[in-house]
């Protein structure tokens, strides 16, 4: 039992081929999950009982379950029904990338409309009611006034949440998909070195959310570059 | 709902498991959040990296993964110290309920060392002052001035962290812990119906988070009751 480093360097560039499945997962799921979350956000404040109740709930399931228990709902759940084995979404929903990246996207659909809404309620009401002393109309209101602050406001809690998403991306390793925690697993069930193999792709996932920090720190700059400091 | 009727008691007995997971993770994580706390806090120059060095590598590692690392890490380890001494012995291994526990309390506690951290520095250092020259030793201080202090401070965020550190405890399942998801997974291999199996664990795991947030509620309404302005 000794510590082998060779080891972690062999596997890294072994590891480095699951990385394009993680990305994909991460990319595809973060794109539709942004953009469920932008539609839950509308029927949250749109006012109407009808919208927000249905939305509401939705969001309360998907924040009250673990991502792992829906993950398997969505792969070993949904082929129970003869309907969705007919349906046309069959060639997507029965490989395991199509369900993960399903699950990966309603989860983080409930968790983001959430951020969203915490930067779209953070918008200052006196904004909005300069924007109506303008004469704006409604809809230039919402585009040029409060969603420019509201995604500012958003980008901080975003970033963490995307973090968690690269995170919540290994957990597609149980539904045999070989990302990188799919590949680091196969790795160590052939050589049985879990410290070297584990630890190794602990250090990828270690470069990628810092690499993703880094870049949401300099787009919040960015986007906060009109304010004084 | 005829097919649920064999197993509710294994459900029963799945959840009591992840309600076990979850206490002793709790009373884990509470120690693992304070003492990284008082290290990131504290004149140590070595204290403060390491706990910064802890909270980086937690917060940054997905969860599955140290989860691995400590079952099968440990097992590893386990079973070499032991061939030195007994070396017919096959293969030694941490109970999974432990190594789980263990390790979803370390990842929750970085998290809720940077929350504790937070929250100590919010205490008014005037009231330390002042128990410092009522002549209250430095731990009398620590357990009776700051933490009743910072405990207000930190709830709503620690409330977070027990959330996500309830969803956590579905990971052990996939080191071998026999709660619910496992129970899932025999009752499809039975019944094969997995969308009502799965569901329900959804619908367990839904209401165990549902009473977390109303007691977390509860608490806080309690810890802010003196800031209540009078009718």
């Amino acid at each position: 039992m000794n510590f082998e480093f060779y080891l972690i360097l062999e596997s890294i560039p072994k590891m480095l081929a699951g990385l394009g499945m993680t990305m994909q997962l991460l990319f595809l799921s973060s794109f539709f999950g942004l953009s469920l979350a932008i539609l839950l956000l509308l029927m949250r404040i749109s006012g109407r009982w009808f919208l927000c109740f249905p939305a509401f709930m939705y969001i309360y399931f998907f924040r009250g379950t673990p991502i792992l228990v829906q993950i398997f709902v969505i792969y070993h759940g949904l082929p129970q029904f003869e309907f969705i084995r007919e349906s046309i979404f069959w060639s997507i929903l029965r490989e395991p990338f199509g369900c993960a990246v399903l699950a990966l996207s309603l989860n983080s659909g409930a968790y983001v409309s959430e951020i969203l809404r915490g930067g779209y309620l953070g918008v200052e009401k006196g904004l909005h009611e300069a924007g109506m002393a303008l004469g704006l109309s409604k809809h230039h209101r919402f585009f040029y006034v409060t969603t420019p602050i509201a995604v500012r406001l958003a980008i901080p809690a975003y970033s963490n949440d995307f973090i968690s998403m690269i995170k919540a991306t290994s957990l597609a390793s149980t539904i045999t998909l070989l990302e990188m925690t799919g590949v680091a697993r196969t790795i160590v069930a052939e050589t049985f070195a879990p410290y070297e193999i584990f630890i190794a792709a602990a250090i990828i996932y270690l470069v990628i959310a810092w690499f993703f920090q880094r870049a949401f720190g300099l787009f919040e700059r960015h986007m906060s570059r009109y304010i004084k400091q | 709902m005829a097919d649920l009727s064999g197993w509710w008691d294994d459900y029963l007995w799945g959840a009591m498991t992840v309600l076990k997971v979850f206490g002793v993770s709790l009373i884990l994580t509470v120690i693992f959040g304070l003492i990284g706390a008082t290290a990131k806090l504290s004149k140590s120059r070595i204290a403060q990296k390491i706990a910064a060095a802890y909270t980086v590598a937690f917060r940054g590692t997905p969860e599955l993964l140290v989860l691995l690392i400590f079952y099968f890490g440990s097992a590893i380890t386990l079973t070499g110290i032991t061939h030195i001494f007994f070396p017919e012995t096959p293969f030694v291994d941490i109970p999974p309920f432990w190594a789980g526990s263990f390790a979803i309390s370390l990842i929750v506690g970085s998290y809720a060392t940077e929350t504790f951290r937070g929250a100590f520095l919010g205490v008014d250092p005037g009231v330390v002052e002042a128990s410092r020259a009522l002549g209250i030793s430095n731990v009398h201080t620590f357990f009776y001035v700051r933490i009743p202090q910072m405990w207000r401070l930190a709830l709503p965020s620690f409330g977070n962290h027990m959330l996500s550190m309830m969803k956590d405890t579905a990971l052990i399942s996939i080191i071998g812990l026999e709660e619910i998801l496992f129970v899932a997974e025999m009752a499809t291999a039975v019944t094969y119906k997995p969308f009502l199996m799965y569901m329900i664990v959804a619908l367990i795991y839904l209401s165990i988070t549902t009473v977390i947030t109303l007691v977390m509620m509860g608490l806080e309404k309690h810890a802010n009751r003196h800031l209540e302005v009078a009718p």
